[in-house]
């Protein structure tokens, strides 16, 4: 039988990058067929599909890591330094829409009336509700580092709680977030200032779904045993995203909520 | 469909399972590694490295590679790791250690006299 004499992972053959292609064709085409036709088929079979390959996916890494023993400290260093370059690129897609606010906002032009917040527009109180989602979305960032501590002091039960209830915390900032939303008196509709402050807040309300997606499946595995005290690689990058996400609600507080009103 | 259900039902079984043999409920990598990483770990701990994971520990500045020459400089070829195919080829000058710009090594040139 022949060994590999490097520590590296030679992934065995997989029909999930093809089947996330696919998606990703059948999402976008489906677009176009939402916008034009007026019909959602398409979109609705390419999130499927993406739903299921992300599943699957991830699903593999999960049995190639932990349970087959392939993730090596070399082979953890190139998931590191993925991660890493991943939540680098989402910094800079969100510097693309604080850059989109800053522009309409630091010279308002004549049509919004040479002011901001435009001429017409009440803006939200941001020491009402942003400011708890603040702290919300802070205080998640203090669990899940309880979360980590408690994980590398093999204390099983205090992970779990602080991991549980970092998840909660991001379910109830997404829910005070989407009574926002609803009870806004501006929509996306209404000037630069509606474009600007629900496409930044939208996509960061996104990635806070995304961020308890990650977390919630952490829990699980978790709860199932999976992380040891000293390799726990799924739990690190998801706290890092969380963290990520923290400290983009934090620009978009300071830049939109607070100086932007 | 009924498989998933059985899993649901035993991820939260899990849950109220008086905690596991370990000490605080949380594996160590001693206990729970497994196929590749366990073997690397166990090797690592016998101070092994079959694997090739470290640096190669060679011609560090207090050894460097004694590089013989008649004149004042000389090329070197490091072939950095074993079974390279791309040799770094750099000039080594009298006086002062170089070191290889990729893999670091040191090197110092000896002068030497052409017998006559």
């Amino acid at each position: 039988m022949a060994h590999q004499t490097h520590a590296y992972h030679m992934v065995d053959p997989s029909p999930w990058p093809l089947t996330g292609a696919a998606a990703a064709l059948l999402m976008t085409s489906g677009l176009a067929m939402w916008f034009h036709y007026n019909s959602m088929l398409l979109l609705t079979l390419g999130l499927l599909i993406m739903l299921l390959t992300m599943f699957q996916w991830w699903r593999d890494i999960v049995r190639e890591g932990t349970f087959q023993g392939h993730h090596t400290p070399p082979v953890q260093k190139g998931l590191r330094y993925g991660m890493i370059l991943f939540i680098t690129s989402e910094v800079f897609f969100f510097i693309g829409f604080f850059w989109a606010f800053y522009h309409s906002s630091l010279a308002p032009t004549p049509e919004l009336g040479g002011y901001w917040p435009p001429t017409g527009i009440t803006p939200l109180n941001p020491f009402e509700v942003p400011l708890l989602n603040t702290a919300v979305l802070l205080a998640s960032g203090v669990t899940v580092t309880w979360a980590h501590h408690g994980l590398m002091e093999t204390n099983r039960s205090q992970t779990i709680q602080a991991l549980t209830l970092t998840i909660l915390l991001g379910l109830y900032f997404t829910a005070l977030q989407t009574m926002e939303y609803y009870e806004a008196p501006f929509t996306i509709a209404d000037s630069v200032y509606g474009s600007t402050f629900f496409v930044a807040t939208g996509f960061h309300g996104l990635h806070v779904i995304i961020g308890s997606t990650f977390l919630i499946v952490c829990l699980l595995r978790q709860i199932k045993f999976h992380f040891t005290s000293t390799h726990h690689f799924g739990f690190e990058a998801a706290a890092w995203y969380w963290h990520f996400v923290d400290v983009v609600w934090l620009f978009l507080y300071v830049s939109i909520y607070w100086w932007g009103s | 469909m009924a498989s998933r259900l059985l899993r649901v039902c035993g991820t939260l079984r899990a849950l109220r399972r008086p905690p596991c043999p370990w000490p605080g409920g949380i594996p160590s990598n001693e206990k729970q590694a497994t196929g590749l990483e366990r073997k690397v770990m166990q090797d690592m701990e016998k101070g092994q490295d079959p694997y090739n994971i470290l640096q190669p520990k060679r011609y560090p500045k207090e050894d460097p590679n004694l590089v013989p020459s008649i004149s004042s400089k000389r090329i070197v070829g490091c072939i950095c790791e074993e079974d390279n195919s791309c040799v770094i080829w750099f000039w080594l000058h009298k006086g002062e250690p170089q070191r290889c710009p990729s893999c670091g090594a040191h090197y110092k040139m000896v002068p030497h006299h052409l017998p006559h």
